[in-house]
């Protein structure tokens, strides 16, 4: 009889502690649903997610949404310990991440380059996409900012080889040309440089801004006026209608303005 | 009798109908003041707030409505500096002097710009270059406040074609005393 009881009690307790975890697990799934709803940074969103993390601090995602808010309104102070406990939570999904947030937000190239590295160790064979793009992808235009052409070049033609074998040359970003072709012009190979742009082109289109006022300025290089004039011309046009490299909340790296354009216009005209 | 039953059952209708309401409201009122709050530090402002007592700039300064949006929620209409990034860049660096600062870190400065194009209510955030609190010399602090200042004219936010208020920040990354980088 004691022996029934006593089973019956620990049944109870299991129950109970089960029932009581799924609580919390069912609370911390609501409490985002809910932060979810409203506008990032206001109060209830940030209070749900402080809530979350309150109950189990160790979801990283949660972490990561109360950094995001900090993030884009320029307030590093409190981005970087929630983002940075997102990171020693789950350092597989966050760092690359981390990385990418380094090298757009702040400009720090070596700490993207120093998390991107990360990802190679934490994930060995694997390469991390963090925001779409791969982590050599990112490491090209980090080490553009560094203006380290060499590791550069040799990241992003990592990645286009990649890229071009798993799925085809056509798949590759846009982007990913007009970096390499940049880098190849700082670096002063102005061929290599104009196949890259002319592979943009040829995937986009014909419509660049960035392209062909690159393209020009290689061939004002080249004394080739003429053929200068006329792809400003054309960049001034593709401009206009929208195609040119630009980022959502913060400047691209080598991004053009159309002052750049007519600059480069003015300059042309006095030849 | 039929009558006297009629209306007792209407009141009691009235009754649980009133009751149900009753705990609608209450449990709207616990869920938004309660339910999914933190018993730790509570956020009772938006992230983005500046508080118009306490920022620099803020007398005479005057927002077209209640609610300030983000520089970026307007896309390809974001509030923007009048002569654009370059024009802005230029401005800082051609007045900006080094007056042998050996400062490193980011010197961000958050203010509002209003529907107008107006800028005020600055507030100033001061971080190494692993983003922790830092003291930037006095002088190197006031300065770029000052040049910030001089922004005077903004291309306000637009949103469903029209201008409206928002709030924006620059950071100014300075290494050895020295400005790389403007942001955003």
């Amino acid at each position: 009889m004691e022996k029934s009881l006593k089973s019956y009690l620990s049944l109870f307790a299991v129950i109970l502690l089960f029932s009581s975890c799924q609580n919390t697990e069912k609370k911390i799934v609501e409490a985002s649903k809910y932060g979810f709803h409203f506008y990032q940074g206001t109060p209830r969103h940030m209070n749900a997610f402080a809530y979350s993390v309150e109950l189990d601090s160790t979801i990283a995602t949660n972490w990561r949404e109360l950094s995001v808010p900090y993030l884009k309104r320029g307030i590093p102070q409190e981005w970087k310990p929630y983002f940075d406990k997102a990171v020693e939570q789950d350092a597989k999904v966050w760092q690359g991440w981390r990385g990418y947030l380094y090298l757009w937000f702040y400009r720090d190239y070596q700490k993207a380059i120093d998390d991107f590295d990360a990802t190679d160790i934490l994930t060995p064979d694997f390469i991390d996409a963090p925001q779409g793009h791969s982590v050599d992808f990112w490491r090209g235009i980090a080490y553009l900012g560094l203006k380290d052409y060499t590791n550069s070049i040799a990241y992003f033609d990592k990645h286009i080889t990649k890229e071009t074998d798993e799925t085809g040359e056509d798949w590759v970003e846009l982007e990913a040309f007009l970096f390499r072709g940049i880098a190849h012009y700082e670096n002063g190979n102005n061929d290599a440089a104009l196949q890259d742009f002319n592979k943009m082109l040829f995937y986009g289109k014909n419509k660049s801004a960035d392209a062909k006022y690159h393209k020009a300025l290689i061939f004002k290089q080249n004394n080739q006026m003429e053929e200068a004039k006329r792809l400003v011309q054309e960049a001034t046009i593709d401009f206009d209608a929208g195609f040119f490299n630009s980022r959502p909340y913060v400047e691209t790296l080598r991004q053009i303005y159309k002052e750049d354009l007519l600059l480069l216009k003015n300059k042309l005209d006095e030849n | 009798m039929k009558t006297k039953r009629i209306i007792k059952g209407i009141g009691w209708i009235f009754l649980v109908a009133g009751l149900i309401f009753l705990a609608l409201v209450g449990y709207s009122y616990y869920f938004s003041n309660y339910k999914f709050i933190p018993q730790g530090e509570k956020f009772t402002e938006r992230v983005a707030y500046i508080d118009p007592e306490t920022s620099l700039l803020s007398e005479g300064f005057e927002t077209c409505t209640e609610y300030l949006f983000d520089y970026y929620n307007g896309g390809d209409d974001r509030t923007t500096y009048i002569k654009g990034k370059n024009g802005l860049r230029s401005f800082i660096l051609d007045n900006f002097e080094n007056r042998n600062y050996t400062d490193s870190g980011y010197l961000n400065i958050r203010f509002v710009v209003n529907c107008k194009g107006e800028a005020g209510r600055y507030i100033i955030h001061e971080n190494d270059l692993n983003l922790e609190a830092y003291t930037f010399s006095e002088d190197l602090k006031n300065q770029l406040l000052d040049l910030t200042i001089q922004l005077k004219k903004w291309k306000p936010l637009v949103l469903r074609d029209e201008a409206t208020d928002s709030y924006m920040y620059l950071s100014y990354r300075i290494e050895n005393g020295e400005i790389t980088q403007i942001i955003p």
